[in-house]
């Protein structure tokens, strides 16, 4: 179909632009990864410019794991995204199909609610007073809790619901299901897409979060991984470093940061290439809804 | 069935008529509205099932916004409750205007959204486009999936990545800048640098997967439109000026007013990471001020003062913002 030469050149010049783009995109971690295996005499000796290293070292890796810290925070970032997701989806479905409901007295003032809340936040301070009052401080509860409803994913849910043909709902209310059976035998299972896609997005969110584990919690036993690894990369010559690399050592403190940033890279890394197009899928399911 | 049935026996005689012998439709037949208390009685599992929900709100969006607007007016002091506190009246938006960091403070939030939506907006749309237009299918999908990658990975990595870009001691750049025989340069703690930093990092991390929503506006236009382009004779150009724009601009409209309207959102939480006290000047803004005055310095009731501003005027931007969208591109966040 294209066939003419400015069709052809169109093309070359769309492909070079966007695989410059990718490898943009790209390079920063592999240069990453690079400088992770590289060691301090390799360093010295190539006047520190490396980019591809010739004697890979994973010293840097085994420091860090060795640290008991680091597997505990991947123990509660674990936790965190299971549990705030699950009840997450929990709660937003049964409040998704709760305010489905058309007939439902007083659904437009539940529905406000709801909404208001996306457009309006009380910010950081008022939020951490409820917390502490709430005796939530240095508790990972505080982290599951704050996000037990997603109001936007709620919405998007809410449509899906509606969106269902009519008859599906009708048929089970004929057959006398009670709202729960309904709930679980018949919403649940057809609006599993659009659950699915919420559940992702929340768990890349608890994942990925870390300052509301620096706000809300004191004790570094309960940090999860995302605020560790902060804490090792901003500190830049203070002892958290230091007592990890030990004088005369074959690590430099760079390695040892480039390090710290692959693990903490290598969770998603592993389960993106699976998920990847549930989470596109995500997107126009929001992009349609708009 | 049953339980929506029982609870109308005797309450309303001008209910209890239509649905008589037929209590499985009572209130859906006869075309006549049920009371309101009926139809509230025939929903009561739902009201149950929605309490945890409305529990959620009430607890930690709510009462928040509630404490924001009391603590405004209050002088908290540490230990007190909200409610112990002495009331100040206007006190502390008085010191908010006299105090020396906050007209530093809110330019540098508005520069820095500013420049966030000016440098953020065009290149994705740009590589939407190129996406939509690569006849090759495969290694167009290939290149999709690489470049969606760094939307994944947490501020916290981003400016691991950074760090390993720009430090002086091994940073990419310093080590190509020493290559060249020019000088090493502390990028990260030089203020001129920071908003480019942080500005291109953000388009690193974003620029993928901010095509989705316009690839998905360019998937539902009929190829047929460009076959008969092509055939009229119009060349890569022509078909993105006639074609390709009128399409996704619909879409384009809506994404800016959106991101108009969230303009006071600076990404405060990419700004703790990267800044430092070198750079100061020219990164401080609300989100960050707020952490450190009220979390770091316990200046509880001037934090969230100004927090509470912020939001009331995020919350005039957003509407006004929907307002446009929706007359501009039929559809808004609500």
């Amino acid at each position: 179909m294209y066939k003419s030469r400015s069709e052809k050149t169109y093309q070359i010049v769309i492909h070079v632009l966007v695989i410059l783009i990718v490898i943009s995109a790209v390079f920063p971690l592999l240069y990453v990864l690079g400088m992770s295996l590289t060691g301090q005499v390799e360093m010295m000796k190539r006047n520190y410019f490396v980019i591809i290293p010739h004697e890979p070292t994973f010293a840097a890796y085994e420091r860090i794991l060795v640290s008991p810290l680091i597997w505990k925070s991947f123990g509660i970032s674990v936790f965190r995204s299971v549990i705030g997701t699950g009840l997450m989806l929990l709660l937003t479905v049964v409040g998704a199909y709760v305010l489905s409901v058309r007939t439902l007295p007083g659904r437009n003032i539940m529905l406000f609610l709801v909404v208001a809340t996306i457009l309006f936040n009380a910010g950081l301070i008022p939020t951490y007073l409820v917390v502490k009052e709430l005796g939530l401080i240095d508790s990972i509860w505080a982290l599951v809790l704050l996000y037990l409803v997603d109001s936007f994913g709620l919405l998007v849910i809410k449509i899906f619901i509606e969106n269902l043909p009519d008859g599906l709902i009708e048929a089970g209310k004929i057959d006398g299901a009670s709202e729960i059976q309904m709930l679980v035998r018949i919403v649940v299972p057809l609006a599993a897409p659009a659950l699915a896609a919420i559940g992702l997005f929340s768990m890349v969110f608890h994942w990925n979060s870390w300052f509301d584990a620096m706000v809300y919690l004191n004790d570094a036993n309960l940090f999860p991984m995302q605020l560790i690894l902060k804490n090792m990369l901003t500190a830049a010559s203070s002892d958290a470093m230091q007592s990890l690399v030990i004088n005369g050592s074959a690590i430099t403190p760079e390695s040892m940061k480039m390090a710290t940033v692959i693990v903490g890279t290598l969770p998603i890394l592993l389960v993106y290439p699976f998920l990847q197009k549930y989470f596109v899928k995500g997107v126009y399911m929001g992009a349609v809804k708009g | 069935m049953s339980e929506a049935r029982r609870p109308s026996a005797g309450k309303t005689a001008a209910v209890a008529v239509p649905g008589v012998g037929n209590p499985g439709t009572a209130g859906l037949s006869a075309g006549r509205k049920p009371s309101l208390w009926k139809r509230i009685q025939q929903h009561r599992t739902l009201y149950l099932l929605f309490i945890p929900v409305l529990a959620y709100f009430l607890v930690f969006k709510y009462w928040p916004i509630l404490l924001a607007w009391v603590v405004a007016f209050k002088e908290l002091q540490l230990g007190s409750g909200v409610f112990q506190s002495p009331w100040v009246g206007l006190q502390n938006f008085k010191d908010i205007f006299l105090s020396p960091d906050i007209p530093n403070v809110i330019s540098n939030t508005i520069e820095i959204s500013v420049l966030r939506l000016v440098c953020g907006f065009l290149p994705p749309i740009i590589l939407a486009i190129m996406f939509h237009d690569m006849a090759t299918r495969r290694l167009k999908r290939w290149l999709q999936t690489l470049v969606y990658i760094p939307h994944f990975f947490s501020w916290v990595i981003v400016f691991g990545v950074v760090f390993g870009f720009f430090s002086v001691g091994s940073g990419f750049v310093n080590n190509m800048l020493a290559a060249f025989g020019f000088d090493r340069h502390e990028f990260l703690l030089d203020s001129s640098w920071f908003r480019p930093i942080l500005i291109g990092s953000a388009l690193w991390k974003e620029i993928g997967w901010s095509t989705i929503i316009y690839l998905a506006a360019l998937s539902t236009v009929d190829a047929q439109l460009y076959e008969a382009a092509v055939i009229d004779g119009a060349g890569p150009l022509k078909r993105m000026r006639h074609i390709t724009f009128p399409s996704i601009m619909p879409v384009v409209t809506f994404v800016l007013c959106i991101n108009l309207g969230f303009l006071l959102n600076a990404g405060g939480e990419q700004i703790l990471l990267f800044y430092n006290d070198a750079v100061l000047d020219k990164a401080d803004v609300i989100d960050t001020w707020v952490y450190r005055e009220g979390l770091a310095r316990l200046q509880f009731s001037l934090a969230a003062t100004v927090g509470l501003f912020q939001s009331v005027i995020g919350l005039a931007l957003v509407v006004i913002c929907n307002y446009f969208a929706k007359k501009l591109s039929g559809r808004g966040i609500w």
